[in-house]
């Protein structure tokens, strides 16, 4: 039997989900270069598919996710369809599959992100590989990668507190 | 209420990740990643990035003010022993600069007489169109700006792009109210360079590292550590002398060069609408010559005036 504020309209957290999604995309390509000392950029985007993908998945549907990884090669000027094609598989490969979705632990959430990062920078380095016919530089992979594991459990840290909160879900419903 | 919850109900159960969709997607994905290579991207495809980022482009303009607001907080923090420093630096460049703004007053003139005796008609003094950089994305395929100006200020593809320092790169997929620029870094930017002091050439490739490689630069290259680089102008689309960077050797006995650029981030740049010069027709410029001896004696209309300015070469003309 679901609580009564379970059955409330998704509406806020659909709200939630794009602005999210929106904010991590734009984040990702804005010049934060402008200020000295801050060069590193975590993948905002794959960190929000992740979490979403696990808190509501069927707000990260496969078209969302292709998406959401075009939009950031359009972004980005990378050729169409790299982002794109590592965030579906390695999405596919480490999504939460029970019912439960992603579950209440921040070390399990943690792990998988990891896979997940991992899965999506190889693809991406590989297929970029193929579409550039050069050796894509490896250090900014890297930093994205160190970047990303260390800012990820603080996002998901949040996330659970807000699970476990609200037995329902992340933000609003 | 039911049908809202007997979906939500089954997506939470079940139906998440559509195979069927997902496989097409997977198949258009790579699909794209063929076609639009960029090495043999299409003008459909370049159309199409080029309209998404004019799309974009307003919204990332309003995701950067705030960056650029905290870049301006910066200084406020700074020593003030520092600024003190920096002032006094300040104010001694200045008098140096003072120096080589007369400098380049008296070779403008100079210049225009002699543009004005040989009757050539330069690009060289087109304004520049300036550009905030609304998007920088990093990453590990593309090193590229995107600017907040495209055709509709007059910029095109190819044009050079410079900040205060030196050249950035140059402009490629020109939407209407954006632009990208490719950045000497990029893996596909390769310009043709030279050593300011020696006149070596060489071709500045980018390798997606912050230190561009120097290539062909012959076998006994006149070159040394320190020396400063600036485009050569051989491939007809860069202007020559423009400030590219200084030369490093790399343990491997080859050449990089530490960027002018880099010195201070890029977030407010020039794009030059330079044009290179058409190389008349020889016929063309045969026909004018004849013209020229049959119609009129002119030298001795054009002589007194330059008299002051153009003894010298007329000297040299005339030892040759």
């Amino acid at each position: 039997m679901r609580k009564p504020q379970e059955r409330s309209a998704p509406y806020w957290s659909a709200l939630g989900c794009v602005l999210s999604v929106v904010a991590a995309l734009l984040f990702q390509a804005a010049p934060t270069r402008l200020i000295e000392g801050i060069t590193i950029m975590p993948t905002w985007p794959l960190m929000v598919i992740f979490l979403w993908s696990g808190l509501r998945p069927y707000f990260m549907p496969p078209i969302a996710v292709f998406a959401i990884g075009i939009t950031q090669d359009l972004l980005t000027g990378a050729p169409m369809g790299i982002w794109a094609l590592s965030y579906l598989v390695s999405i596919s490969v480490f999504r939460f599959r029970g019912e439960d979705g992603m579950p209440r632990d921040l070390p399990p959430i943690v792990l998988r992100f990891g896979g997940t990062l991992l899965l999506a920078q190889a693809i991406a380095f590989s297929v970029g590989f193929f579409a550039l016919g050069e050796m894509p530089h490896l250090q900014p992979l890297i930093i994205e990668t160190i970047a990303s594991i260390l800012m990820f459990p603080m996002l998901a840290f949040l996330a659970v507190r807000r699970r476990r909160g609200s037995r329902s879900g992340f933000i609003g419903g | 209420m039911a049908s809202r919850r007997t979906a939500r109900h089954d997506a939470e159960h079940g139906v998440r990740f559509s195979r069927t969709i997902f496989i097409m997607l997977i198949v258009v994905s790579s699909a794209l990643i063929m076609f639009d290579r960029p090495a043999s991207r299409s003008v459909a495809f370049a159309g199409f990035r080029a309209s998404f980022t004019d799309i974009a482009a307003p919204l990332l303009e309003l995701a950067a003010q705030p960056i650029r607001a905290v870049k301006g907080i910066g200084p406020y923090f700074r020593m003030q022993g520092d600024l003190a420093r920096e002032n006094a630096e300040l104010r001694q460049q200045l008098i140096e600069a003072r120096y080589w703004e007369d400098l380049a007053y008296r070779q403008r003139d100079r210049i225009e007489v002699y543009e004005s005796a040989l009757n050539v008609q330069t690009q060289a003094t087109q304004d520049r169109i300036g550009a905030w950089t609304v998007a920088d994305p990093r990453g590990p395929f593309v090193h590229a700006r995107l600017i907040g100006r495209g055709r509709n200020a007059g910029i095109a593809d190819g044009y050079p792009v410079i900040n205060l320092y030196g050249l950035v790169g140059r402009v490629y997929e020109t939407g209407e109210r954006s632009a990208r620029v490719l950045l000497l870094t990029d893996l596909n930017s390769n310009i043709p360079v030279m050593v300011d002091r020696s006149n070596s050439r060489a071709i500045l490739t980018g390798d997606n590292s912050e230190y561009p490689r120097l290539q062909y630069l012959g076998r006994n290259p006149d070159i040394e550590a320190g020396d400063r680089i600036v485009s050569s102008g051989d491939d007809g689309v860069l202007p020559r002398g423009l400030p590219v960077g200084v030369a490093v050797p790399t343990r491997d006995g080859g050449w990089r060069v530490e960027l002018y650029s880099d010195q201070a981030p890029i977030d407010f740049v020039w794009v030059w609408p330079y044009v290179p010069a058409v190389i008349p027709q020889r016929e063309e410029a045969e026909t004018a010559s004849a013209e020229v001896e049959t119609d009129l004696p002119a030298p001795a209309e054009t002589a007194p005036v330059e008299a002051g300015d153009t003894a010298q070469p007329a000297t040299e003309e005339g030892g040759q």
